[in-house]
């Protein structure tokens, strides 16, 4: 880690770059440096990316080959022509449906009922708070964009309606739903140029999403989950309004194994606190645990209430990522 | 515990709280903290909030490093004063040891040492000595052949074996003192020759002392001792128990001795008390301060006051016969320049017969050879002296001879009374002016009083031209010349350089020296500069003139007034860089000064000064004396360089176109004045190269001179200003143990600060 000067001066963060800004308890700081980079967003969707996206929409076909077109079924009984249940006839049902097999068999009336096909919505929340921009050498934001375009690019291509939604401490614009592969460089041109920054609030963005938003489908939460209110209310939240969480969590690995030492006033990137302290070896490993067990809190809530759960670094590269995704089954069916 | 620091202790304090301030400033810098950036805070929270209950040892674990650094920063104060155990006993002394490094101390008492004589060597071996001396550093690298021989004998003259010598005994009586000091007592070693000088502070260090008298070495200069006493009682002032030790074989003249004074200087001058009832008509002085003034002017002002200062005397050196030259003068006759005189004197210092050659050489050429016997000092019965038997020899009418360079040298014969213990009188040197003869050239009408002054001359080649020749072709009339005397004509152009010029009654701008008027009938000339060389031995108050200009001096140019009448300046010189100009206002033709005596003189003078050529006797210097030489009127020139007979260099200030420096050597040496820098250039302060042009050189002779160093008759005993009793030997010192912590200090700041390193490095107490 580069030596930086005292204090006063330019604090640093874990992307290894100085702080800009007069933080002192309480008061926030101004945008850092890190925060400035991972607002630079204009080489994130290039070619190299494009051709990676091509190759998992190839590989998840492959995997799944055999399914239907708008593949996403649900159990809702409709026009469409697979054979789903049967019922008793009312009158006035139309009784070109009714089984006469069964009829003859049984002596009674009975309507074949058929699953309608419809479009799955997916929705991909993607958090741009303060916490996301740090990072090095890629911001967990970036990442978290690239795997939301991935996912992105996947459902577009597979026909389902797929929306964008950045938050922090607020929605911070929406991109609607839409279908079909070339919609995905409004995706790319979306996730560019929308705001960021702000602290995470993952109850109250929750709440104004399933608010927001009607038509129920798979909410991908892509965050660090870096919130001081916890992660708990936030995902329950989807739950209970018939969401299907789908949970992400991006970290970078020094922030779970941070290179620190010395007399040091740490200062919190959203909300400017700062907490004066000593870094020794045994705090830096009573950190380190600490880090690990709120992981490990995260992920065994969602594993003990089967939502799909992901824990990755951003050392990780997205495509390895996605295509783990895909094996795992949590994401296409 | 005492703290012998030579700071003050209150500077010292002041130190040591600016360090301390200094210190805590730093560490108060070093502890404050580093900003860092983390994205979730609230992680750290909760870690931290198990440490809460260490705050208060991790604080003290932070002020461990505080009290780490000041205790570094004491350790260092601490050792610094150089604290040490043991005090200081009340008999602890402070000495100066005085040794004598005049020319005396290079008597052989233990031997007669035959010194190789150069003048019997042959070419080849003074070459390889040259060589040999050259390779160990101790000649310039270019030594010119005609100076070779030169060179060989001031090199043997240095390198003169000190075994036997009083030197060396000198030297091992003063590390005998050393040896015997005690641990609290502190010694100044300072040499004693024709300058005063220390050598070391006063210190404790025995092997420091010892290796400082070790590089003495004897000079060739007179001792004197006045000046010692004087640097060793300043020395000693405010300094417990001051101590003198004298170790000399005691050549000094009576004034020497005579010039202590052992008075109280608190009690001197106190008026005097009339007894009562004595009736005794003595004054009484009633106000005090007058009888203090009135003490002081009655003691002499050179006197030293030795009051309260032990002062020991150890005497060294056994032999006492000793025949030296005392003195060596030549000089040229005024009348015939191609001819001069010599005159040596020759004493004996010892009580015996004693048998020398005497030789005159001039260069290498030795002119004369005689053996002379000279009888010892006679004692009578009632102590009284006769001294010693001596000789002078006078070599009139010597003429010839390639070199003006003279030598006189005493060399000693086989058998008994024919050894020599002291060779440095055994040689002196003079020198014999060069013989110069010009080119002069008139430019007159025609001057029978002028041509005829001429004649007077015979070291001079005359033409004459008239002014209208001179006219013509006066580049290709001046080729060749020396001097031109212009006659009552005024060139447009002043003969340039090197020629030098007189001019009689110049006229109008082209005259060298602004004229400011013309009188008539002026008065006779009442101020004449004696002191220039053009008016030695003249006499023109008589002088009658009928009309004459009047300068207008500029002194900047370098113009001066050699004669005026009422302040008008009527003869005027003027010298630029190597030319020098004569102006008489008046004409020849209007003035009777031609029918004087004065004229003739005047003539000769001035071509004596353009040739540099002093007819005067030239002396030569003694060894030790501050010698003022002139250098033939150089102005804008401010050091010389002074080469000695060993071809080292030295700078000589020069001020009112004299060079000022002390010849520390016999023999030969050579003033050069050079060039200044021009107005704005830099001077750069190094040895011209030998091939430079000077703008002036002068050499000088520089020859020992002294009876009292050649009388080496060592003095058992010595008393300085009339005291009844003789300076006793130094006593043993009473010895003390003195006990030094610096190194320990040292030592425990090195462990503490290897404390702070790990202590920090490891994050004990960060």
């Amino acid at each position: 880690m580069p030596d930086y000067s005292r204090s006063g001066m330019a604090a640093q963060s874990l992307t290894g770059l100085p702080v800009q800004g007069k933080g002192r308890r309480g008061r926030k700081l101004a945008t850092t440096q890190g925060a400035a980079r991972a607002a630079d967003r204009s080489k994130l969707f290039d070619e190299a990316f494009l051709k990676k996206l091509e190759y998992l929409h190839m590989v998840s076909r492959k995997v799944f080959t055999g399914n239907l077109r708008a593949e996403r079924r649900t159990r809702k009984v409709g026009s469409g022509i697979e054979f789903a249940d049967h019922r008793t006839y009312s009158r006035g049902d139309d009784f070109r449906y009714i089984d006469w097999n069964l009829y003859g068999r049984l002596d009674k009336l009975l309507l074949r009922l058929f699953e309608e096909e419809e479009d799955l919505y997916i929705y991909i929340l993607v958090d741009c708070s303060d916490s996301m921009a740090i990072g090095n050498p890629l911001p967990k934001m970036h990442y978290a964009m690239q795997i939301g375009a991935a996912l992105t690019y996947v459902g577009l291509a597979n026909l389902d309606r797929v929306a964008i939604i950045p938050f922090s401490d607020h929605l911070i614009g929406r991109l609607p739903p839409a279908r079909g592969k070339n919609r995905i460089f409004r995706v790319f041109d979306f996730l560019r140029t929308h705001e960021i920054g702000g602290k995470t609030q993952l109850a109250e963005c929750m709440k104004d999403f399933v608010t927001q938003n009607k038509r129920r489908g798979l909410a991908v939460l892509i965050s660090d989950f870096y919130d001081p209110q916890g992660f708990i209310d936030g995902i329950n939240t989807l739950r209970y309004n018939r969401f299907e969480p789908f949970v992400m969590q991006t970290y970078d690995l020094r922030e779970a194994k941070p290179h620190l030492h010395g007399d040091l006033s740490l200062v919190d990137c959203e909300t400017g606190e700062t907490r004066e302290v000593t870094v020794s070896r045994a705090l830096l490993e009573a950190y380190e645990r600490e880090h690990e067990k709120y992981c490990k809190d995260l992920e065994l809530f969602c594993t003990g209430r089967a939502v799909p759960f992901f824990r990755t670094h951003t050392q990780i590269p997205f495509d390895e990522l996605v295509l783990k995704i895909f094996r795992s089954g949590g994401f296409l069916r | 515990m005492n703290f012998p620091t030579p700071i003050p202790l209150t500077q010292f304090a002041y130190a040591a709280a600016a360090a301390g301030a200094l210190t805590v400033i730093a560490y108060l810098l070093k502890i404050r903290r580093r900003r860092f950036e983390v994205p979730f805070s609230t992680l750290w929270a909760r870690v931290l909030e198990q440490r809460d209950a260490n705050v208060l040892w991790r604080q003290l674990k932070r002020i461990l490093s505080l009290l780490l650094m000041l205790a570094i920063l004491f350790v260092v104060f601490f050792a610094a004063l150089n604290p040490t155990v043991g005090g200081l006993p009340p008999s602890a002394k402070s000495v100066v040891i005085l040794i004598d490094t005049s020319a005396s101390m290079k008597t052989s008492d233990a031997k007669s040492q035959r010194q190789r004589d150069v003048d019997l060597m042959s070419d080849d071996e003074v070459e390889a000595l040259i060589a040999e001396a050259q390779r160990r550093k101790k000649t310039p690298l270019r030594v010119p052949s005609e100076q070779a021989r030169e060179f060989a004998r001031a090199i043997l003259r240095d390198e003169t074996s000190t075994e036997g010598t009083r030197i060396a005994a000198a030297k091992d009586a003063a590390k005998g003192v050393i040896d015997s000091m005690g641990g609290a007592d502190v010694a100044m070693i300072m040499r004693v020759d024709s300058q005063a000088t220390p050598l070391s502070r006063f210190d404790s260090d025995g092997p420091m002392l010892r290796r400082v008298v070790d590089g003495l070495k004897a000079s060739d200069t007179p001792a004197d001792l006045h000046r010692a006493l004087a640097a060793a009682a300043d020395a000693l002032h405010d300094r417990q128990n001051p101590m003198i030790i004298l170790i000399s074989d005691g050549a000094y003249t009576d004034q020497q001795l005579a010039s202590v004074s052992w008075d109280d200087p608190a009690t001197a001058g106190k008026p005097a008390e009339a007894s009562a009832g004595s009736g005794s008509a003595a004054p009484v002085i009633r106000d005090e301060i007058a009888a203090r003034r009135k003490s002081y002017e009655q003691r002499s002002l050179a006197t030293v006051n030795l009051h309260g200062i032990d002062v020991r005397y150890v005497p060294v050196g056994t032999r006492a016969d000793n025949v030296g030259i005392v003195a060596f003068n030549v000089r040229r006759y005024v009348s015939n320049k191609a001819a001069y005189e010599v005159f040596i004197e020759v004493e004996n210092f010892g009580p015996n017969v004693a048998h020398r050659q005497l030789t005159l050489y001039n260069g290498d050429s030795a002119i004369d050879v005689q053996p002379i016997t000279l009888e010892g000092w006679k004692e009578d019965a009632d102590g009284n002296r006769t001294p010693g038997q001596k000789i002078r020899r006078i070599y009139p009418g010597l003429s010839g001879g390639t070199d003006h360079r003279l030598r006189a040298s005493l060399r000693p014969v086989d058998g008994e009374g024919g050894s020599d213990p002291f060779p440095l009188d055994d040689e002196a040197f003079a020198l014999l002016p060069d013989r110069k003869k010009q080119k002069v050239l008139l430019v007159t009408a025609d001057n029978l009083y002028l041509e005829g002054a001429m004649l007077v001359y015979d070291n001079i080649e005359v033409f004459k031209i008239t002014p209208e020749e001179y006219a013509a072709k006066p580049d290709e009339m001046l080729a060749e010349v020396h001097v031109v005397v212009f006659d009552d004509y005024t060139p447009p152009e002043i003969p340039p350089a090197p020629v030098h010029a007189i001019y009689f009654h110049p006229t109008g701008p082209s005259s060298p020296i602004k004229i400011a008027k013309e009188i008539a009938h002026p008065p006779r000339i009442d101020a004449i500069a004696e002191e220039h060389p053009v008016m030695r031995w003249v006499q023109l108050s008589d002088v009658n003139f009928d009309r004459s200009q009047v300068f207008a001096l500029d002194k900047d140019r370098g113009e001066a007034s050699l004669a005026s009448t009422v302040r008008n300046v009527v003869i005027a010189a003027k010298r630029e860089g190597g030319r020098k100009l004569l102006c008489f206002g008046f004409p020849l033709s209007g003035t009777d000064l031609t029918l004087r005596v004065a004229f003739p003189l005047l003539l000769v003078n001035s071509l004596d000064w353009f040739a540099s050529d002093d007819a005067d006797l030239v002396t030569t210097y003694a060894t030790g004396a501050r010698l003022r030489v002139p250098l033939d009127g150089v102005t804008g020139v401010t050091e010389a360089v002074v080469i000695g007979p060993d071809g080292r260099k030295v700078w000589a200030a020069v001020s009112e176109s004299s060079a000022s420096f002390v010849a520390a050597e016999i023999g030969f040496h050579e003033i050069k004045a050079y060039t200044p820098p021009a107005e704005g250039q830099i001077e750069v302060r190094v040895f011209p190269d030998a091939d430079e042009e000077p703008l002036a050189m002068r050499e000088i002779a520089a020859n020992l001179s002294s009876p009292e160093e050649s009388d080496i008759q060592p003095a058992s005993e010595l008393r300085l200003g009339g005291a009844a009793e003789a300076l006793k030997a130094p006593e043993k010192f009473e010895v003390a143990t003195k006990r030094q912590f610096w190194t320990l200090l040292l030592a425990g700041l090195l462990i503490l600060l290897g404390i702070e390193w790990i202590t920090y490095h490891r994050r004990i107490t960060v």
